[in-house]
């Protein structure tokens, strides 16, 4: 690889950011290690990483802090770090624009397929603009957005408006958890207590109308209380 | 049910202490009048002051009760009647005797109570050490394997073949992921922990959490299948989806750990009035008698397991399950089926489906 992804790694356990930092160095990144808030600005804005992993919980500040500022600043894809017990942080940080999460304790296989699958999101928005009659492939499942049509091997699966808005929304940002909260956003503009149930009656037809099997291969993940990824 | 909530202890206890006192006067009137059984009656109010300090609260009502029968005894039914006399011995004798034995039959009864709360409380105590120990014992198993495996691999790194450090390394993984496991069954028991239960239940949809706790299960056990049977209408269950997802998953690790020679592992939810009942079965070895019954609280008895069986969270897993369900105010059993294998199951509310846009 000519030239190196640049990844920052703000990881406050020592440990961590260094099993972190070997596991990317041997898929051929470049790891930018920085132990804590402060540091972790520094080196965000001095080094211009393609990719942040962000721990939640850092000694000096909080991760979701950090993330807003990055936020602020550009759309470099962030992977959050957290403990099961900081569920509420993480929804927080997905909201904020946190790219994935990953939960520790995480094994290196999973960590990496994240990596892989942020960068990839990364170059797909910046490079190739989604063109009005592009198609977006996911396994034999097409969505051909110019004619607003999704097929499952070359059948037709016909969608109601909102159930097609939805999966065309989840579909351009692949791999990228997406609240709840931002699909009510995009899709109905307003969200109020009925919001969520009016999502997963829509969700439920989708999974219903594209074959979808619990616990089997789906084309959406659920990610139970925070959002759905494709 | 309702409204006796929200009438005041004490009144409840005045209540009682008049409505006995009536009876005693009514019992002693008849007694007196149709078999002029005179000696009984100090008996009856004797009694009548015992139930009242029995059934209320503190000491204060059994001692009113015992006074104001002293009075009734004297004024009504003693000679002089309706006429307050305590210079005969007589009255004075057996009005110090009532008042005595109300007085200690509040004292006792109150501390009876008391103990009673201390006991649970000590009880609580007890399993919550005893939960500790197992767990501290528990835990030290892995933690041994880990420590030693890898300091073998970083001192000994030549005098190792390349297949034993695979296999140290192997095991090392192993026994992290168990570890992993045991924590968020501990986490689980702390925010469930004794009266403060800490759950947050949101509106779940049934599919969208089997197939994220299915998902789960089968990252840990890519070689198992779960057979599935779900209603085919669209069902929402209030639930901290974590916390269940450990239950189904806990329940399924059970059985593919402890169901030997199990092929079939079924998974089924049926909606019955109201209410989503699971139903996990294998057609594996099924459970013994003696150990179904403290299947779900038993977590402190792993020590007297054979030592495979505790390396699979065995003991606190399904207490673990117990108390989730519990805080969801569901219900869960276990039972061995009739043709083979166990059967485990627990309900949950479903939600009503009103706005079905």
């Amino acid at each position: 690889m000519s030239s190196k992804y640049k990844i920052l790694v703000v990881e406050d356990e020592k440990n961590i950011r260094h099993l972190i930092g070997a596991l990317l160095e041997a898929d051929g990144y470049q790891a930018v290690p920085a132990r804590d808030y402060a540091n972790g600005k520094m080196l965000y804005f001095s080094h211009r990483p393609d990719l942040v992993i962000l721990d939640l919980g850092l000694p000096d500040g909080d991760g979701v802090d950090l993330l807003r500022e990055i936020r602020r600043d550009s759309l470099t894809p962030v992977i959050v770090l957290s403990a099961r017990i900081d569920e509420s942080d993480k929804v927080e940080a997905l909201d904020l624009g946190a790219n994935d999460y990953v939960t520790k304790p995480f094994s290196s296989a999973e960590l990496m397929a994240r990596v892989r699958s942020a960068l990839r999101t990364a170059a797909f928005h910046s490079g190739t603009e989604i063109s009005l009659d592009g198609t977006f492939t996911l396994d034999d499942l097409v969505i051909n957005y110019g004619a607003r049509k999704v097929f499952i091997a070359q059948s037709e699966i016909k969608l109601t408006h909102t159930e097609y808005d939805i999966l065309s929304y989840l579909s351009r940002c692949p791999g990228k958890v997406v609240t709840y909260n931002a699909i009510i956003k995009e899709i109905w503009g307003y969200s109020d207590s009925g919001s969520i149930k009016k999502l997963q009656v829509n969700m439920a037809n989708i999974r219903k109308k594209l074959g979808a099997k619990p616990g089997k291969k789906n084309y959406i993940e659920n990610e139970l209380g925070i959002g759905y990824r494709m | 049910m309702k409204t006796m909530k929200k009438i005041p202890k004490s009144l409840t206890n005045i209540v009682f202490t008049v409505f006995i006192l009536a009876t005693c006067f009514v019992l002693c009137l008849l007694l007196q009048t149709f078999s002029g059984a005179h000696a009984l009656i100090p008996a009856v109010f004797i009694l009548g002051a015992f139930l009242t300090a029995l059934s209320t609260e503190g000491y204060l009502y059994g001692i009113l009760s015992a006074l104001a029968s002293v009075l009734i005894f004297e004024f009504v039914f003693e000679l002089p009647y309706f006429r307050l006399n305590f210079t005969v011995t007589d009255n004075l004798v057996t009005s110090a005797i009532m008042i005595v034995i109300a007085f200690i039959t509040c004292t006792l009864t109150t501390k009876i109570k008391n103990q009673e709360t201390l006991k649970s409380k000590s009880e609580m105590e007890k399993m919550r050490a005893d939960l500790l120990r197992a767990v501290s014992h528990d835990l030290r198993t892995p933690l041994t394997t880990i420590y030693g495996a890898s300091s073998a691999l970083l001192e000994n790194e030549n005098g190792l073949t390349k297949e034993q450090q695979v296999k140290m390394l192997q095991s090392i993984r192993e026994d992290a992921a168990w570890l992993t496991r045991m924590v968020e069954n501990l986490l689980s028991v702390t925010r469930l922990d004794s009266t403060n239960v800490k759950i947050i239940k949101t509106s779940t949809v049934l599919d969208e959490f089997l197939d994220a706790a299915l998902n789960k299960f089968y990252k840990r056990y890519p070689d198992r299948e779960v057979t599935l049977e779900l209603p085919d209408e669209f069902i929402t269950i209030q639930m901290d989806a974590l916390l269940i997802e450990q239950v189904v998953i806990n329940i399924l690790e059970n059985a593919v750990c402890h169901a030997k020679g199990m092929t079939i592992l079924c998974l089924k939810v049926s909606v019955l009035s109201g209410k989503a009942v699971f139903e996990i079965s294998d057609n594996g070895c099924g459970i013994e008698k003696e150990r179904l019954k403290t299947l779900f609280t038993g977590y402190y008895q792993t020590e007297n397991l054979p030592p495979d069986s505790r390396r699979s969270n065995a003991g606190i897993g399904l207490s673990v399950c117990a108390a989730i369900i519990r805080a969801h105010g569901g219900t869960i059993t276990a039972e061995s089926r009739k043709d083979g294998g166990s059967l485990f199951r627990f309900t949950l509310d479903t939600e009503e489906t009103a706005d079905e846009q």
